[in-house]
């Protein structure tokens, strides 16, 4: 009998009970997506890693016999080592004029299982004799190619026919980017091929050398000890760069894609869980104060206090079960289209979503345990009531004067509705705390929603149209001589400005801390790049000291005045360390770099005057010819047009845009949600001193004011709550954001304040009028007639 | 006669502010199984407080109090739910049924956690409702849900029954319709009834009447010739 009152009970107040079941539906179905999506990109990762013997070391060099390699087998603790070389390469596809770059990397067809070896999914092995490769899955579907197709690329200023006869994938570029200021893997502008080392040697004239070396470790063995041994012995071939797997490029983006999904999966469904639970609490702990009658009855009946708890959980059982088995349900089936779109940013062969029980499971446990949790605080009191004492009905609160009423201006002022709401609110505090706290949520939720959404605009955008404000940027193979180059390119018709940069790879240090980073020299007065302070205004090099982005700093645990030390391959001397002096710390939101004058630059690292890539301002119909002119140079490596580069970002923007939007209806739901429930509550609990109130001669829109009142009031400390805990959730999300490609700002304008209350205010508004049906609904005289 | 509950010097008292209010205090007596009980006084009077502590509902702060051979002044919450669920029925004045059951299974609630109760339907047909079992409370008029509570409260087969003013809130009709269920039940199955009550005529369909006044037994009258329900006008 006690399952029939529970259902009839959840269906005569299904409003209240299915807005709460659907904030917790959203909490599992994140949880649920979020964890099986994890669970598959890390299955797939670890066991791609794990087949293709991906590499746990890494290095750069500029050039080391081929032969060396078998001496380096020997240095303790590594289990195999391979050397490489590694190439871009530009492609050429009739009627494409955009710059299509092919990564070509050597492998050795004779080595049974290689390091980084590629998956193939389909082809033919490589034949050594033949310029034959093996090419990246992604680049070949975008690219519309067939096995057996040829396509033409430019080596060393020759073009060259490679056949395709396989197609597959490997560890080391399952995030794959040119350059990391790329963003995201355009896989029909960049893609990576394999070709026999013995063709690939030919094809650039690097005789029996390599210029890239992977190694893995044996199961003792440590990275920081391989590198304090083999460094010095790549040293004298021009080492660039050494890393272990976990600095490798692809694999960070991967791990950090992990590791924000770890962390929004664990925090978001907490946040809707514990919503839905206060929520449940609340519910039941009202319910359990209306039906004190029927409890005192219950147990005069002879039903223990068990059954009686028993019965009220059976409430929270049937939402915690209801909210657990959707959100399971609807979680499984979300993960498979994000785990399809992870696969067009992560190029993983195995990676797919399956139907996982486990995972529902998983989500109807979790539902259950908040639900079970809150029930029972919510309706413990049946313990403590005694029969005798249930049988009458609830004292009345007490009824003492608020402080408010002290405020005689204040208090004057209200209507006799307003100091009934007034009085209210201080009578039942938990409920308002409950008020307040739901609308802080709503708006911290919607506004670091739209704050994000600004910010990720302004990070992309300041970049391109603040900062980098050239028209065309030509990046060059190898450093050249500024003056040779400048006066080649001065005169290309159309170029209205021209300005070089020297892109420096270096090691920064400050007291036990390093990075690798790019140190960016820029002439003195520079238009091209221009970079500002916090405040917008123009910050120049200065012929002396280095500055830093904020996040570089912050990675040293540099400031102002600190001497930071400076190491660059790229310096004559082989023992190169210079001290440098911070002088600035600019904001930059995508990339981390150091910036430095560049003639102070050039004079410091002692090669005379060099640089890496040309700022181009050009009337911007030239920039066809410059491209057409220079498409095919050899020392050129690319040319990138920013207009092409904005506009690709405003694209990628548009597809965020849909994640932003159900942001935003989440956090309207939670806002409605909330205020739905504390009106049904006021309603239900009050429906007597309402429905008085309506035989006086008020309207029940006079009567709906004083919940209205009552809501406002709360509502707008919740909203003025909600701002600071937005700023602390910017900061929590830039933190957890920020890496090396981008740095997320935390900071945040008016408009993120107007959006989050007009959305939380529309959102309250809409609550209410779902609320007045409520009031009108009220039958004044059976209310009135109802025994106590 | 069996002796069903003995009371001995029993009290209760309520502690407001520093103010003791004794709601009941030194009531001795004994109520036989088969009894037809009326415990009369007016508004106060501690007739409620009384008949709380009888059927369990209560503990009392003084005095002993025995159902049969088992102690209820010292009994603790796990002991008194069992009492009330074996052994004792409630009727209320305001009939107290669950709104969201229908009639049929309001009566079923009580039902369910007998160790030996009669048939539902037979409960419902003995109450005069069968037609009316699928009715929800909001749809049966106030001698109607009286009625169901009756039947609630004797379903379960207990040995006393006790009522807490039942026809308080019904017309004359109803009322004497409702007595005679209650006096069947006493006569018919040798169950105790206790009932209380401030209206003076009640008393006589009763064997024994307790007075109370200001929270104390001043009083016990037995009649030996008790009047029908149908005989009694007020």
């Amino acid at each position: 009998m006690l399952w029939r009152k529970m259902l009839r009970d959840l269906k005569d107040n299904r409003g209240s009970y299915i807005a709460c079941i659907i904030v917790m539906v959203i909490g599992l179905m994140v949880f649920t997506t979020f964890s099986m999506v994890m669970d598959n990109l890390n299955l797939s990762k670890d066991t791609f890693y794990f087949n293709q013997n991906f590499a746990d070391g890494f290095a750069d060099i500029q050039a080391m016999p081929y032969s060396k390699i078998e001496d380096l087998r020997n240095i303790e603790g590594i289990r195999e080592i391979q050397g490489r070389l590694i190439k871009d390469v530009r492609v050429l596809i009739p009627g494409r004029e955009d710059n299509i770059y092919l990564r070509l990397v050597s492998t050795d067809p004779k080595i049974d299982k290689p390091v980084n070896g590629v998956a193939l999914e389909r082809g033919i092995s490589l034949d050594e004799e033949k310029m034959n490769i093996w090419i990246d899955n992604n680049f070949f579907a975008a690219n519309g190619l067939e096995l057996n197709d040829e396509i033409q690329i430019i080596a060393e200023g020759k073009k060259r026919s490679l056949s395709i006869v396989g197609v597959g994938s490997s560890p080391e570029f399952v995030y794959a980017m040119r350059t990391t200021s790329d963003l995201f893997p355009k896989p029909e502008e960049f893609g990576i091929a394999y070709m026999p080392y013995k063709v690939m040697e030919g094809l650039f004239q690097e005789r029996a050398t390599v210029n890239n070396i992977v190694f893995t470790l044996k199961a003792d063995g440590q990275y920081k000890n391989i590198e304090d041994l083999l460094k010095p012995e790549l040293e004298s071939y021009g080492l660039l760069t050494m890393y272990p797997r976990k600095d490798q490029a692809s694999n960070i983006i991967l791990s950090t894609e992990l590791e924000q999904l770890k962390n929004m999966g664990t925090s978001l469904p907490l946040l809707f869980l514990s919503v839905a639970s206060v929520i449940l609490y609340i519910m039941l702990k009202r319910m359990i104060e209306n039906q004190r009658g029927q409890i005192g009855v219950m147990k005069a009946l002879g039903y223990t206090n068990r059954e009686i708890i028993a019965h009220y959980m059976s409430y929270a059982l049937v939402i915690g079960l209801a909210g657990g088995l959707l959100g399971g349900v609807l979680g499984v089936a979300l993960a498979r289209p994000f785990t399809n779109m992870y696969q067009m940013y992560f190029n993983m062969p195995d990676l797919s979503s399956g139907f996982s029980p486990a995972a529902i499971i998983e989500g109807v446990l979790l539902g259950l345990v908040f639900a079970l949790f809150a029930g029972y605080r919510g309706c413990r009191k049946v313990l403590t009531l005694q029969p005798a004492e249930a049988m009458r009905p609830n004292a009345p609160i007490a009824g003492k004067a608020v402080l408010l009423e002290k405020i005689e201006f204040f208090w004057n002022m209200l209507t006799v509705q307003g100091k009934m709401a007034v009085r209210n609110m201080f009578r039942h505090k938990g409920r308002s705390a409950f008020i307040i706290v739901g609308i802080m949520f709503a708006f911290a939720l919607l506004g670091s929603c739209w704050s994000m959404w600004e910010l990720s605009e302004q990070m992309l955008f300041d970049q391109y149209e603040k900062v980098e404000v050239y028209d065309v940027k030509i990046s060059l193979n190898r450093p050249v001589d500024q003056d040779s180059v400048e006066r080649e390119l001065k005169s290309f018709p159309g170029v209205k400005r021209l300005e070089s940069k020297a892109e420096i790879p270096a090691t920064l240090k400050y007291k036990w801390n390093k990075k690798d980073v790019v140190i960016l020299g820029l002439p003195a007065d520079s238009e091209l790049h221009r970079i500002s302070d916090d405040d917008g205004n123009r910050l120049f090099t200065t012929p002396y000291g280095i500055m830093l982005s904020n996040r570089l700093a912050q990675l040293l645990g540099a400031e102002v005045g600190s001497s930071i030390i400076f190491e660059s391959m790229m310096a004559k001397d082989p023992d190169f360390r210079y001290e440098l002096e911070v002088t600035a710390i600019v904001p930059q939101y995508m990339g981390v770099n150091a910036y430095m004058d560049l003639e102070y630059l050039q004079s410091v690292l002692n090669q005379g005057e060099i640089v890496t890539t040309l700022m181009l301002s050009m009337d911007q119909e030239k920039v066809t010819d410059l491209r057409t002119e220079y498409h095919n140079s050899v020392g050129i490596s690319g040319i990138e047009d920013r207009n092409k580069m904005l506009m690709q970002l405003k694209e990628l923007m548009a597809t965020y845009s849909a994640t932003i939007y159900i942001m935003l209806l989440i956090g309207i739901i939670v806002g409605f949600a909330i205020i739905y429930n504390s009106s049904v509550i006021t309603v239900s609990e009050r429906s007597r001193e309402l429905a008085s109130m309506m035989v006086l001669g008020m309207t029940s829109k006079e009567v709906l004011s004083v919940v209205t009142f009552e809501q406002w009031f709360l509502s707008i400390f919740g909203m003025l709550a909600g701002i600071p805990l937005t700023k602390l959730l910017l900061v929590a999300l830039a933190q957890s954001l920020s890496n090396d490609v981008y740095s997320m700002p935390s900071s945040f304008g008016s408009m993120t304040l107007i959006v989050g209350f007009v959305i939380t205010v529309a959102s309250i508004w809409i609550a209410q009028r779902a609320a007045a049906s409520k009031i009108k609904a009220l039958h004044i005289a059976d209310v009135l007639k109802a025994g106590e | 006669m069996e002796t069903l509950i003995k009371a001995r010097n029993i009290g209760k008292y309520y502690q407001m502010g520093e103010v003791t209010v004794k709601a009941l205090q030194g009531a001795s007596f004994e109520i036989y199984r088969g009894e037809f009980v009326v415990i009369l006084g007016p508004s106060g009077s501690g007739k409620s407080t009384l008949l709380n502590t009888i059927g369990g509902m209560d503990t009392v702060s003084d005095g002993e109090l025995y159902y049969l051979n088992t102690a209820l002044h010292n009994a603790d919450s796990h002991k008194l739910t069992n009492y009330r669920r074996n052994n004792v029925g409630f009727v209320f004045q305001f009939y107290n049924l669950i709104p969201s059951l229908t009639a049929y299974e309001n009566i079923s609630l009580s039902a369910e956690i007998a160790s030996n109760p009669y048939s539902v339907a037979e409960m419902l047909e003995k109450v005069g409702l069968s037609d009316r079992a699928t009715h929800f409370p909001a749809q049966l008029s106030g001698g109607e849900q009286q009625r169901i509570a009756l039947a609630r409260a004797v379903v379960k087969n207990p040995d006393i029954l006790l009522c807490d003013e039942p026809t308080g809130a019904l017309d004359f009709d109803t009322s004497i319709q409702v007595l005679r269920l209650l006096k069947d039940f006493c006569e018919n199955s040798g169950k105790t009834v206790i009932l209380i009550t401030h209206n003076n005529a009640i008393a006589k369909i009763a064997e024994r009447t307790f007075y109370l006044k200001d929270g104390k037994l001043v009083n016990i009258e037995t009649h030996d010739n008790p009047l029908p329900p149908e005989k009694v006008t007020w």
